[in-house]
């Protein structure tokens, strides 16, 4: 037995946690989770021993923290490698047009500008949530049931967060956590709460919540006006060609933008309306770039609230 | 041959042989299993000198449930911490029905030769 084995369940995470160190965060949040939960049923299953006493066999069943550390290594490998959208198969080195226009044919493009149009609708019930909740807990603090409804508050605070992150990895291809944090040993209720004022992921999380709504509005906004501009311009030729052929009743407006009774930019020729839906390509694959990066983006700024890192 | 060849080449085997392994503990428990459980009972079959770690299923669970083959659920256990439950799914018994047949014929033809060697 190596002089430094694990001699209690802290030991042995903090160890793997070395061991897994310079691994994404999320990955050694699910390890944690993991080893946490077999090394605590592992004692239970003993009440007969010490839990340095059971420790001491762990290496021998569950792995030594180096060999667990190396099994997520190369797990995560090979998922990662087996889960991943092929990249847009680009023969040498893409030209600049190519791979401004090379966005629409990602998917991650696409569902990052669905992630933008649904932060609005998360962000606002993040937010009424988060309010709600607060007030609540400040106003039942002097009941008796205060403590239990604000545990219950931050708990599932914790699971939205884990959903959020869920949501994220799938939009993005970010990872993010497969595990909530584990609560630790069972302990009383005022050790809980102290605990959880003390951990500052709390508090992260429950700012991300409230950010949610301003940036879902943001986000919402630059995504759906991008949208509507690309789009109107992209189908202008259609308009245009229904009008002529009088597929469209008259009184079709062909305006694209209006202020009062001004229109800027509408075409009235196939001409200016095949300009317009170069116009609009060039906006729609503008779109896609952006919410490529915002959500990328988006994704570092949730990682650094939501998931543990200690 | 020296130990840490040995236990190499028994790394290398056990690649797709875990995966293997848990689909058909999960396809022959008509219950929900959690990590811990699983571990057990791969360490009851296992008298003696264990194959793996049992530290190594858990990812393997995680990749399998990942893939679509398992389904998981968490439930909160008042002995201890919150356990993760896992279910085989048709998908998965469809690739466990596969990988079985595969394995049976690597054994075949590995035997063929290893068999033939020392007779």
């Amino acid at each position: 037995m190596s002089p430094n084995a694990p001699r209690s369940i802290d030991d042995y995470l903090q160890q793997l946690r070395a061991a897994l160190a310079g691994q994404d965060p999320a990955l050694i949040q699910d390890a944690l989770y993991d080893a946490e939960e077999y090394l605590r049923a592992e004692v239970a299953a003993h009440p007969d021993k010490s839990e340095a006493d059971v420790l001491e066999l762990i290496s021998s069943t569950y792995g030594a923290p180096e060999e667990v550390a190396a099994a997520y290594r190369d797990t995560e490998a090979k998922v990662k490698a087996a889960l991943k959208t092929p990249a847009p198969r680009t023969l040498g080195e893409p030209s600049g047009l190519r791979r401004f226009f090379g966005v629409f044919m990602d998917v991650r493009a696409y569902t990052s500008l669905f992630y933008m149009l649904l932060t609005l609708a998360t962000g606002i019930f993040y937010f009424v949530f988060v309010v709600t909740c607060i007030a609540l807990s400040a106003g039942f603090a002097i009941l008796i049931i205060g403590i239990p409804f604000f545990l219950a508050f931050i708990g599932i605070a914790r699971v939205i967060s884990l959903g959020e992150g869920r949501l994220l990895e799938a939009t993005t291809g970010e990872r993010m956590p497969r595990r909530p944090v584990h609560p630790g040993p069972p302990a009383g209720w005022l050790t809980r709460i102290g605990d959880m004022l003390k951990d500052v992921r709390t508090w992260t999380t429950l700012l991300y919540l409230l950010v949610m709504l301003p940036l879902g509005i943001i986000y919402f906004i630059v995504a759906a006006t991008g949208l509507g501009i690309g789009v109107r311009c992209a189908l202008s030729p259609l308009i245009v060609l229904g009008r002529d052929f009088a597929i469209l009743p008259p009184g079709v407006s062909l305006g694209m933008i209006q202020f009062g009774h001004h229109a800027i930019a509408s075409p009235h020729t196939l001409l200016g309306s095949l300009l317009s839906m170069a116009f609009g390509i060039v906006i729609l694959a503008a779109v896609l770039h952006v919410a490529r990066w915002t959500a990328r983006a988006h994704a570092r700024f949730a990682k650094a609230l939501l998931v543990e890192t200690r | 041959m020296d130990d840490s060849q040995a236990r190499k080449f028994q790394k290398d085997l056990n690649a797709g042989l875990v995966a293997l392994v848990l689909l058909a503990i999960l396809e022959r428990t008509a219950e929900d299993l959690y990590g811990y459980e699983i571990a057990k009972r791969l360490q009851k079959a296992n008298e003696g000198e264990a194959l793996f770690k049992e530290g190594t299923i858990y990812p393997v669970l995680r990749s399998l449930a990942a893939a679509g083959l398992l389904t998981s659920r968490v439930v909160p256990s008042y002995a201890g911490p919150p356990r993760r439950y896992y279910r085989i799914t048709d998908e998965g018994r469809v690739t466990l029905r596969d990988w079985s047949d595969i394995w049976r014929q690597t054994r075949t033809f590995v035997d063929r030769f290893i068999e033939g060697s020392s007779a």
